[in-house]
């Protein structure tokens, strides 16, 4: 359908729309307009993706400025997905205006799952492809072809070449599958073509890591241009992939394999130094000068690029000392070293960067500038020496990498020496952490470069945290309830056991034979009322086992097995991949099954238990990080330093969204229904975190409910669903045809000049609200005619909650 | 005190000329004799009187920076107890001293001599950036720092480069030691810093977990005032309101009072901050003097003080010269001639004979001064400057 917003015709590839997505496109246009960025919170299953790519499509088609949109998302199916959706809406554009715009949109993922190549693509891990594909397409590698040598080149990576540069695939959507096809059809590297295309896409879909890990970023994303719309999706945990993109771990292991790397440098320095000096040579007189290659930029097989920030990179000549080769890897051996005597320290230390320097400078002599230029100077080198075989200096690149960072940021970082893996253990296992604190060190670049960043998820309460947390400014912060015709998910909080004791996963109780057994009575129940699947999630995997094997003594375990087959997610994710297969069939057929799992978990993350395959999803205490961990403790005290936010707030912020992603698993469309239960004593006081579309839909009365309520209230609630729904009761309630969206417009319409005439209008006046389209359409839920049968069954749920 | 495992066997070789090859062999024959625990790798045993780890645990061993060999304390103290002696290490002829032997701080006993190269290099190349001018030539100035230190590590021209070595250290003897001295100084600043840094973390740490137990605190309390107020039959809604609010406003009483205090300790530190500031970075450029006009007569005015040249002179013997052009292509310029008869009609006004014939008279018999004085007549004369 063709509606327009304000002054901006969109293309909606389905003949209805639902308020939410009508009201999140209103916000999306506003925050575009002004140029800023936005936080949006987007129910789950409501047509988040498809709403922010018909508008944005629109919108670089209609106005002059053609902004190009980078839609980030986290996991490859997402990304796929995204790109589906994309190809979808753009076949309706085509039907729709009679013709093909000129349009491309394409997915970048790493060259693992791009390549073409019959070897290299065999290979398992990523670090591999990426060695190999290098060792076929440097840059030197050519150079000795052309010279005549021997040497294997790519096919594929050759025949890019032989193209015009801009036009390397021809316009339209690519799904990741499709470009795999045109590479082969073609015999041109998807990857490449993907990467050297950027420039001349309209839309670019990849992951998270191409735009916030400097590492990464600094190669691939640098030629986006200021007015880029970007896009994270599903960015509730945006900012520990900030922090991640940013950490380094070392280890005994580590070090000593990076010391392996040195060394190895070391002797092909040598080698060099007989057969080819002049190659050395050549370096080390552009490192006098202050050259940087020009050629660098160009390099897209580069070892590494350099871990700090584009801002924080000094753009000076390498520093005298490390300029030499042979100084450099003797430099490089010597932090190792003092790295390992550090290793041997058998208590906990936690030091800032600064006081780090300061006593790796009193060891060794290591001064902070060369330290800084670490990376660089390794890159080099290794570009020098051409090796081939880079995955082998993995470790020596971390170490690097660690080099540069911790002489690089003062603040925001902390340096943590663990000893012992865990506080029992005797035998020491040392890991040093170089944690990273501060989510807006990775992302400000990003939030700088671009002009609108929007930010956005089906979990992302409460809002104000983002913006605080990450250092940026939000024009628009949204959070939309679900319209629903009829009440399709319940979310409950139970407190008590049937036996009106206290039910908590709290440290206190923990163990706590009766509250473990409350806990199994409520698994008991549900696991008889719910049809098809049920999901359990607990805190952590330590608390599961201890919860399970209780269980088991108890003889819980076997009653639940009357009613379903019982699978456990493990820390494998093979293991995990094959318990979710065989989840899956136990609930297409037969009784179904429970699948116990950890609310930090994959399984939490990225899978979906939509219809049959979810019913019920408990969540058995409040998941709580382990506070515990020194590396969260340092965090905690950052963001309480820096920006005012209390640990406890934080904490609790983060369990309730790992938690409101738990309960979002089971509810994946409208016209799926399912219970959420959520078993905590603690979920009471929470309730105010949870997101708007979950929140506004738990009652009051369901607030705290003891387990044999919650079960009385669960079975009302399928007994409805149980009838069938027919889809036109949806309509103009929870879905809108182009009829009822035009009728709302004008009735905004009619709001607003009232607005003006009343001299009210100010500078909103100009845009549509999204929460003004939220009001309007729950007020339609709250007075709709509702069918007579329907009726009853309402009352009737009604009734036997007040009973 | 390092742990007993995950050593490794290898350490490194030809530290200080070579004798680690000995210790190589003497450890693999040890550790073919006596197989150690597999997960720990080969223990450490004394070359000297082959004591190991394995069996004492305490055993402690200590290198010298003579010859970097590594023995066991107990050999260090049954050797070198009575005085200096030499070296145990069979090939090793050095002589060691007791109160040198340390315990090795860096596992590759190759880094551990490189950093007392180092120690040494560094307490005399210790230049600083702010003494360059530019970027190049402190990047240049570390380049032959570690060129010095690199061949010193690695025995290449000793010789040369400790000659080089002394002689850049009796010319700077002065500047080093000046920037040793402020190398201290900023050493014990940055660590008075960092004290000062940890005491106020802790303090706002304390203050935090006071702020957040006086709330909770509150909180109680003000759940037991309303049970009160309850028992004592006040209506439960306007209880249960009043309550709330009360707290709010506390609440945000304090929240004004920690960011009123938070702003004050800002204020503060920023003054503290800048006094200990230290400014790093290239020295300032000096900025060459602008060029002064080119004098040719070293500041000798040639003007006489008896005329002024004029343009022109109404004088029928140059008026038709002045404008013939062919004159003029030429490049002869009237004012030329002018001047030259200027100058013969008033020379010899400042000139007195009987001056210069006495001046001549005291030259002779100070023949020593006679250059200088005969730049000064000459200077007279042409300066024309004496008075009438
Ligand atoms: S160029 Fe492409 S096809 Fe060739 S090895 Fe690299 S990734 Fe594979
Ligand atoms: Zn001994
Ligand atoms: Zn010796």
């Amino acid at each position: 359908m063709k509606f327009m917003i304000e002054d901006l015709p969109v293309l909606f590839p389905y003949p209805r729309v639902y308020p939410e997505q009508y009201a999140y496109m209103c916000d999306l246009k506003r925050t575009l307009d002004a140029g800023g960025h936005c936080v949006l919170e987007m129910p789950s299953g409501t047509g988040k993706t498809v709403s922010l790519l018909s508008l944005i499509v629109a919108y670089q088609q209609f106005y002059p400025e053609h902004r190009k949109l980078i839609y980030c998302s986290r996991t490859m199916s997402e990304i796929e997905k995204a790109l589906a959706e994309l190809q979808a809406l753009m076949k309706y554009r085509a039907d729709q205006l009679g013709e093909v715009e000129d349009f491309r949109g394409l997915g970048l993922t790493s060259r693992k799952n791009l390549c073409l190549h019959p070897s290299v693509k065999q290979e398992k891990s990523g670090s591999v492809v990426d060695s190999r594909c290098r060792s076929l397409t440097a840059g030197f590698v050519k150079e000795k072809k052309e010279r005549g040598e021997d040497v294997d080149l790519c096919i594929y990576h050759d025949n890019l070449d032989l193209l015009e540069p801009h036009n390397l695939i021809p316009p339209g959507v690519w799904t990741l599958d499709g470009m795999l096809r045109y590479g082969e059809q073609q015999k041109q590297c998807p990857y490449f073509t993907a990467r050297r295309m950027m420039p001349f896409c309209n839309v670019i879909i990849y992951s998270y890591h191409y735009l916030l890990d400097p590492k990464i970023a600094e190669r691939v994303s640098k030629e986006l241009s200021k007015d880029c719309i970007v896009v994270f999706d599903e960015a509730h945990n945006i900012d520990n992939v900030c922090i991640e993109s940013l950490s380094i771990d070392l280890t005994e292991d580590s070090l000593r394999k990076a010391a392996r790397g040195a060394n190895n440098l070391e002797r092909r320095i040598t080698e060099m130094k007989e057969t080819d000096a002049d190659k050395l040579q050549n370096e080390y007189a552009k490192l006098v000068e202050g050259l940087r290659e020009a050629d660098q930029a160009r390099d897209e097989g580069a070892f590494m690029s350099n871990p700090a920030l584009p801002d924080d990179l000094l753009k000076e000549a390498v520093p005298g000392n490390i300029r030499r080769a042979e100084h450099f890897t003797a430099f490089l051996k010597r932090f190792i070293e003092y790295l390992k005597t550090r290793m041997k320290v058998l208590h906990v230390i936690s030091e800032t960067p600064p006081s780090f320097l300061q006593h790796l400078k009193e060891l060794t002599f290591i001064e902070k500038k060369p330290l800084r230029f670490c990376a660089e100077r390794l890159t080099s080198l290794v570009r020098t020496l051409e090796l081939t075989n880079i995955e082998d200096y993995q470790p020596l690149q971390e170490v690097a990498s660690f080099a540069t960072l911790v002489a690089t940021y003062d603040t925001g970082f902390l340096l943590i020496l663990e000893p012992y893996e865990s506080d029992t253990a005797s035998v020491p296992n040392p890991i040093l952490h170089f944690a990273c604190l501060d989510a807006a060190i990775a992302i400000k670049p990003v939030f700088d470069r671009f002009s609108s960043v929007i930010i956005t998820s089906g979990t992302i309460s409460p809002l104000e945290m983002y913006p605080k947390m990450l250092g940026f400014e939000a024009v628009v912060q949204e959070s939309y309830a679900m319209t629903l015709a009829r009440r399709s998910f319940l979310p409950m909080i139970v407190t008590r056991g049937s036996d009106q004791s206290q039910i908590s996963s709290g440290f206190q109780t923990r163990d706590d034979p009766q509250v473990v057994r409350n806990y199994g009575n409520l698994l008991i129940e549900f696991s008889k009322l719910t049809p098809d699947g049920m999901v359990v999630f607990f805190p952590s995997y330590l608390y599961m086992e201890r919860v399970i094997s209780a269980w088991q003594k108890m003889e819980i375990l076997d009653q639940v097995w009357k009613s379903k087959l019982i699978l456990v997610e493990t820390p494998d994710s093979q293991e995990t991949s094959l318990a979710l297969e065989t989840y899956r069939t136990a609930c297409s057929n037969g009784r179904g099954a429970i699948l116990l799992c950890v609310a930090r978990g994959k399984v939490s993350e990225g899978i979906d238990f939509d219809h049959h395959y979810g019913r019920t999803v408990l969540c058995i205490g409040v998941p709580f990080q382990y506070t515990e961990s020194r590396i969260l403790k340092a965090r905690l005290e950052f963001l309480r330093e820096t920006y005012r936010i209390r640990e406890n707030d934080f904490l609790s912020f983060d369990a309730m969204r790992h938690c409101a992603q738990c309960l979002g698993r089971v509810l994946r469309g409208k016209d799926d229904y399912g219970i959420m239960v959520m078993a905590d004593k603690r979920f009471a006081k929470k309730r105010a975190q949870l997101p708007k579309w979950i929140g506004s839909a738990l009652l009051e009365a369901d607030a705290n409910m003891s387990v044999d309520q919650a079960v009385a209230t669960a079975k009302k609630f399928l007994k409805v669903m149980s009838k069938p729904f027919p889809a036109r009761m949806q309509d103009g309630i929870s879905t809108w045809s182009y009829e009822q969206l035009i009728q709302h417009q004008q009735k905004l319409e009619g709001l607003k000049v009232y607005d003006t005439d009343n001299g009210e209008a100010n500078g909103n006046g100009r845009h549509i609200h999204g929460d003004q389209i939220m009001a309007e359409a729950q007020a339609a839920e709250d007075g709709m005619g509702i069918d007579d049968d329907m009726d009853a069954a309402m009352m009737d749920l009604e009734a036997g909650r007040a009973a | 005190m390092s742990p007993v495992s995950k050593r490794d066997p290898r350490l490194g070789g030809g530290g200080g000329g070579g004798p680690d090859g000995e210790l190589h062999t003497v450890m693999r024959g040890l550790s073919l004799q006596a197989p150690m625990p597999t997960d720990t790798g080969p223990a450490e045993v004394c070359p000297v009187c082959k004591s190991s780890r394995y069996l004492n645990s305490s055993l402690r061993f200590l290198v010298n920076p003579e010859c970097y060999h590594k023995m066991c304390e107990s050999c260090v103290d049954r050797i070198f107890s009575h005085g200096p002696a030499q070296c145990p290490i069979p090939g090793c002829r050095r002589t060691l001293r007791k109160h040198r032997f340390r315990e090795q701080t860096f596992e590759d006993i190759q880094v551990e001599r490189e950093v007392d190269i180092r120690k040494k290099v560094q307490a005399v190349f210790n230049k600083r950036e702010e003494e360059f001018e530019g970027l190049r030539e402190y990047n240049d100035y570390l380049n032959d720092v570690e060129d010095i230190t690199f061949n010193l590590v690695n025995n290449i021209d000793v010789e040369e480069t400790g000659r080089r070595f002394e002689a850049y250290q009796k010319a700077n003897e002065k500047e080093i030691e000046e920037n040793a001295q402020l190398a201290q100084q900023e050493k014990v600043s940055f660590s008075a810093m960092q004290k000062a840094e940890r005491q106020q973390a802790r303090e706002r740490r304390d203050a935090a977990r006071r702020e957040e137990n006086d709330e909770r605190r509150e909180v109680e309390e003000n759940k037991r005032d309303v049970l009160n107020r309850l028992a004592s039959g006040a209506d439960a809604e306007t209880v249960a309101k009043e309550g709330q609010q009360v707290q709010l406003k506390k609440r945000m009483d304090r929240q004004a009072a920690t960011e009123r205090q938070r702003q004050l300790q800002a204020a503060s530190d920023s003054r503290n901050g800048s006094s200990n500031f230290v400014v790093k970075g290239l020295k300032a450029k000096q900025k060459a003097e602008p060029e002064a006009p080119i004098d040719p007569f070293g500041g000798i005015r040639i003007a006489s003080k008896y005329f002024t040249l004029q343009d022109h002179y109404v004088w029928e013997g140059i008026q038709d010269t002045q404008k013939d052009v062919k004159h003029i292509a030429g490049g002869y310029d009237v004012r030329d001639y002018t001047h030259r008869s200027l100058c013969a009609a008033f020379s010899g006004l400042g000139v007195f004979i009987a001056d210069e014939m006495t001046e001549r008279d005291r030259a002779t018999q100070d023949s020593e001064a006679i250059g200088t004085v005969r730049a000064d007549i000459g200077l007279k004369d042409s300066l024309m400057a004496d008075p009438l």
